[in-house]
């Protein structure tokens, strides 16, 4: 655990300290104030899917076992910290997503699978529960589109929040006409309550420890996922210029000692990746690439 | 006492002029352009300071110690040996590129300890190393089990508390010390040591008794120059030569010594696997897809914090003909270059607490991880600034 400043520079004399590169290239389109989740994107490291288990059933997500942005091999007893978020795009369209915001997520349990097509209550079954952050304090939900859908349906989610209480329900969420997969479902600066990735929560709770039922107030043709994520970091690429033959991301270089004032831990096999809000144009000609920096006491 | 207590010293010591500004000018070596997420050195590149001649010759599979002061190195000037008077550290630099088409890419600088050398790509069973500890230093020792150096030619100022030693002598060691056996070092100060039976010891300050001066000269016998203990010591597999590795996409493993000095360590058996026809100067096992390649370095076994030294290489299907090296290195700091002739710039000062330490003797190199098709020759250059207090 980290005491004090000493105890990160020790952590960088003595070793313990690592760069982890990442390259992810997203072959799905994408909309402009859409959020959209890099995980099933193709690169390095390989695509997680969020349609691979059984239909509405949790299951946990791990490093070991789903991949992810990789930070290293487990630490425990010791704790591992991300230092700090080096990030670079480029892409060979005229055009650029930039600038993107992009959240480092530690993504925890996953319901595959909810269907556009019922307006029946489609209750989840939870025989496992979430693999880090137990308690649910601070875990957000994420909507992830596995098929496409016409859009413009509302939808509602029951779960149980941070202190263990049950059948709590979000505000009504509407989704977007995204046909793309790895879109955030209710995602759009003009959609009920999609102006951020995360699906906004019943007055008072902090977080999320299960859910429990999805139901659609009216019937569509996709499919989509809910994810448990643990938002860790923001990170922007701010701008491109133009260089030879394509359009470059300028690197942006986050030390969240000097600009957050604090550390995100990295718990033991986290599964890592990021969900990002391009602005512009789609991400689907865009390299991103970078490094995360970890340490650990 | 050396070193960066505050500002105010930091300040002074730019204005003392104890501060050495390094230009280089490097050119990216390999004959085939790089594929975007590979990993190259810089190594051979021509350039300023000139291309290596080191990393594909000497003994296959014997550790080999790279320094500054090593004939044909060819490494980044720092400014020479400030120990044990100052200690230097790298306070600022920055790096350009206006080639075609490089960009994004990343650029690390490194300390490269030491290497080995593998010829036989052909065996595909593990090969075992010969590490010699050639690092070598005269002392003396008091009953108050105090030795203090009398000699400084590979500088013992750079060990470090843990380090794995052995004692020789002309004459005879003194009472409780002996010729063949392992100790572990416990520093007092950069030319005084104490010895400890074990690693832990050592790092409790528990020394062994010694009770007389002995006869002769007494050496000391480490293996790293820099990094002693291995901490935060790294390896790259990498091609040295001029010409393309033969075909063969092996799993590239290490059986390896620990930072705390416990054995039989391996990285992972089933990554990272090799690049077939690697290119020379590539890094073998980085690419833009596959399992593993997360980044330049060999990853270790879980909790470890480095290596002290390598006790085994294995390639385990062939690489039809070529040679690759090994090699143990330590990360300084690393740019991330965006726009053809635009400069990354970084000052270590104001990214506390990361101001990096440069040992006396560091042979330091850039690799280059490319983030798009890296041509040819792609000229890069810039400018580090080193201080010391």
């Amino acid at each position: 655990m980290l005491t004090g400043i000493k105890d990160i520079i020790d952590a960088e004399q003595e070793g313990r300290c690592r760069y982890y590169r990442f390259r992810k290239v997203p072959s799905q389109g994408s909309t402009a104030g859409i959020w959209f989740d890099m995980s099933m994107s193709p690169g390095m490291p390989v695509p997680k899917y969020w349609f691979d288990a059984a239909p509405l059933t949790a299951k946990a997500i791990t490093q070991s076992e789903d991949g992810g942005l990789f930070h290293g091999a487990n630490v425990s007893p010791s704790e591992k910290y991300l230092r700090s978020i080096q990030i670079q795009g480029f892409c060979s369209s005229t055009t650029t997503p930039c600038p993107i915001t992009m959240v480092l997520c530690d993504y925890l349990l996953y319901y595959p699978t909810v269907d556009d097509g019922t307006t029946d209550e489609q209750t989840m079954t939870n025989t496992v529960t979430l693999p880090r952050y137990t308690d649910g304090e601070g875990v957000q939900m994420i909507a992830v589109t596995t098929g496409a859908r016409t859009g413009n349906q509302y939808f509602t989610i029951k779960y149980t929040n941070q202190d263990g209480v049950a059948d709590r329900v979000t505000p009504q969420l509407q989704q977007n006409t995204s046909t793309s997969v790895g879109s955030i479902t209710n995602s759009a600066s003009t959609q009920v309550n999609g102006a951020s990735a995360f699906i906004p929560l019943q007055e008072n709770d902090t977080g999320v420890q299960r859910i429990q039922s999805v139901t659609m107030q009216g019937a569509d043709t996709g499919l989509f996922s809910v994810i448990l994520v643990k938002p860790l970091a923001y990170i922007t690429l701010r701008e491109v210029v133009a260089s030879t033959g394509v359009l470059v991301g300028v690197a942006n270089d986050k030390d969240f000692l000097l600009y957050d004032n604090t550390i995100p831990r990295i718990y033991d096999n986290a599964f890592l990746n990021f969900v990002i809000h391009p602005t512009s144009t789609t991400i689907s000609s865009t390299t991103f690439t970078g490094d995360l920096k970890v340490i650990w006491k | 006492m050396a070193g960066f207590a505050s500002f105010d010293q930091v300040i002074s010591a730019f204005s003392n002029g104890q501060k050495w500004d390094a230009t280089w000018g490097k050119n990216f070596n390999p004959t085939a352009a790089a594929v975007a997420n590979e990993w190259h050195t810089l190594f051979r590149g021509g350039g300023n300071p000139p291309a290596d001649a080191i990393f594909d010759a000497g003994t296959a599979l014997n550790f080999q110690a790279v320094k500054d002061s090593t004939s044909s190195a060819a490494s980044l000037l720092h400014g020479g040996n400030v120990q044990p008077t100052y200690y230097k550290y790298l306070a600022s630099g920055h790096v350009v590129t206006a080639a075609a088409t490089t960009v994004p890419n990343v650029i690390s600088l490194v300390d490269v300890i030491g290497f080995y050398r593998v010829t036989a790509v052909t065996t595909t069973t593990a090969q075992s190393t010969t590490n010699t500890l050639s690092q070598t230093d005269t002392f003396t020792a008091e009953t108050s089990d105090l030795c203090t150096f009398t000699s400084t030619a590979n500088i013992p100022s750079n060990l470090l508390v843990g380090t794995r030693v052995r004692c020789t002598t002309s004459g005879t060691l003194p009472a409780g010390l002996s010729t063949g056996t392992d100790y572990y070092y416990i520093r007092v100060s950069d030319s005084t040591f104490k010895l400890a039976s074990s690693y832990a010891n050592a790092i409790a300050g528990t020394a062994v008794d010694i009770t007389d001066t002995g006869s002769g000269t007494h050496t000391l016998n480490w293996l790293l120059p820099r990094y002693t203990n291995g901490a935060g010591v790294q390896a790259i597999f990498f091609n040295p030569q001029a010409t393309a590795l033969g075909a063969g996409t092996p799993n590239l493993i290490l059986s390896y010594t620990n930072s705390t000095q416990t054995g039989s360590r391996g990285t992972p058996t089933t990554y990272p696997i090799g690049k077939t026809a690697a290119s020379n100067s590539h890094i073998l096992y980085t690419g833009a897809t596959g399992t593993g390649k997360y980044n330049y370095a060999v990853p270790l076994q879980a909790g470890d914090a480095g290596i002290a030294q390598i006790d085994s290489i294995r390639n385990d299907a062939t690489y039809t003909s070529g040679m690759y090296s090994v090699a143990m290195i330590k990360e300084i700091a690393r740019f991330p270059i965006s726009t053809l002739g635009l400069a990354s710039e970084r000052n270590f000062l104001n990214e506390l607490p990361s101001l990096p330490r440069i040992y006396d003797g560091a042979a330091l190199y850039w690799l280059v991880g490319s983030g798009a098709a890296t041509p040819a020759n792609s000229a890069y250059s810039g400018l580090l600034t080193f201080i010391w207090n």
